[in-house]
């Protein structure tokens, strides 16, 4: 019953969902324009199998990739 | 039970008129001046983006702090009584204003008082003119009677026919000796808290429109707003959220914009001005015109199973049953025009409303049907 709920938000194409994921989550803006999208998180961990790296704030700018995609951070 | 008379802002009645229910942070009853007169400025503070409205027509008003207020004032007590920072120092940079939680600060103030107080004014003159009209009824003096003797929560779900802004809770209007009944019944006879055992339908979601009024600019606000999307070979608008009230709002380049999401009228209506002044914050002359409420969605459950085959063969003309293509009944009721999705289970989702009593009356019509079809 609830995914009828969100029918009437579905109608421009929008979904409630990334902003459950502001509310949850530690991303705190979210930007798409010119098919680039523009992340700010906070308080992320970046794990690897040996090493953790903990960040106040990541600037995550991530563009559509085929084969030519680019994505820093800073 | 009016207070003196406020000279800066033509509000007089409005200070000593604050409902009793939610009881603000200090004081239970009357609050002080000092309380009132920051209550109202929150409100009117709130209401600050631009209202298009007609000249006031007259000085009398009614109350009209909104219940929705004392919640976002509970929850957030920070945001509500100090100005934004963050806002004023990136007010004059547009490259990140973040306005995505409640900034209570004064646009502009210039505007304020005379638009706030002709929207009040406005308000107050389309509410005294319904009441007036609907005295006669005794019905719906009997309504009121229901109503003023149900929770509080029922009560504020009550709506005047002829006022399609704002809900209001009735302890809100005891000024007045001809409307010592709840002014706010509605046209038809119904209550919330009935016959249906104390069932009533909780609204998910409200639709909204609004027109700003002024061409945008749709790459400047993706650029610069905050938690937008703007893809035009999709779709041609921005898609921006705010988290309170937990909303999207499509924002097109003609100044329209579509506001969706949010569970009561007065959050959809604060919602959308927080919209507007996001907006109005990036350079646009942003105005307020023309909200209105385009669609409500509510959903209840009646707690026991229903057989759906039998009352689709019963109520052929109003129902649509097809198991294989969807597991609900599609009710369309004819009056009030809302289509209901009965389900199984119990559940039942009511849709197609424009105003809250719709659904409420809608619910209080199928109830005894589904009582009917009971299973087992």
């Amino acid at each position: 019953m609830a995914y009828q709920l969100y029918r009437n938000t579905t109608l421009g194409n929008s979904l409630q969902e990334s902003l459950d994921e502001l509310i949850q989550g530690s991303l705190n803006t979210y930007r798409f324009c010119d098919n680039v999208w523009t992340f700010v998180l906070n308080d992320v961990e970046f794990r690897e199998v040996t090493e953790l790296i903990k960040v106040d704030k990541v600037k995550i700018v991530a563009c559509d990739g085929k084969n030519t995609g680019s994505n820093t951070t800073e | 039970m009016a207070s003196a008379p406020r000279p800066e802002r033509d509000l007089g009645l409005l200070a000593g008129c604050l409902p009793p229910y939610p009881p603000p942070p200090t004081t239970v009853g009357l609050l002080s001046m000092e309380q009132q007169e920051t209550y109202l400025e929150l409100y009117l503070d709130q209401c600050a983006a631009q209202d298009d409205l007609a000249p006031p027509r007259s000085p009398l008003f009614n109350p009209v702090v909104p219940y929705d207020m004392y919640i976002l004032n509970a929850s957030n007590p920070d945001t509500a009584f100090n100005s934004n920072p963050e806002v004023k120092e990136t007010s004059g940079d547009f490259s990140s204003v973040d306005l995505s939680f409640l900034p209570d600060e004064v646009t502009q103030e210039n505007k304020d008082q005379p638009v706030i107080s002709s929207r009040h004014e406005t308000e107050e003159s389309s509410e005294s003119q319904s009441p007036q009209s609907r005295l006669p009824s005794p019905s719906e003096q009997d309504i009121g009677l229901g109503l003023n003797s149900s929770s509080l929560s029922n009560s504020h779900s009550q709506l005047h026919p002829g006022d399609t802004d704002s809900v209001r809770p009735s302890p809100e209007k005891p000024n007045s000796d001809s409307l010592s009944l709840a002014p706010i019944t509605p046209m038809t006879p119904m209550t919330p808290v009935s016959e249906c055992c104390g069932i009533v339908p909780q609204l998910q979601n409200i639709v909204s429109t609004v027109n700003l009024a002024c061409k945008l600019d749709l790459k400047k606000i993706a650029l610069h707003a905050k938690n937008a999307e703007y893809n035009p070979k999709r779709f041609a608008a921005v898609i921006m959220r705010i988290r309170e009230p937990r909303t999207t709002a499509l924002i097109f380049s003609s100044g329209k914009m579509v506001c969706t999401g949010a569970k009561s009228e007065e959050q959809s209506r604060l919602a959308a001005r927080k919209y507007a002044r996001v907006v109005q914050k990036l350079g646009f002359p942003a105005r307020f015109l023309d909200f209105k409420i385009q669609n409500m969605v509510g959903s209840c459950d009646v707690r026991f199973p229903i057989r759906l085959e039998g009352l689709v063969l019963t109520h052929q003309q109003f129902s649509s049953y097809e198991p294989e293509l969807f597991p609900g009944l599609i009710y369309r009721m004819v009056k009030p025009r809302i289509v209901l999705l009965i389900f199984v289970s119990g559940k039942v989702v009511l849709t197609g409303a424009k105003e809250r009593s719709e659904i409420y009356e809608a619910f209080e019509n199928i109830y005894p049907i589904l009582k009917g079809f009971k299973k087992a």
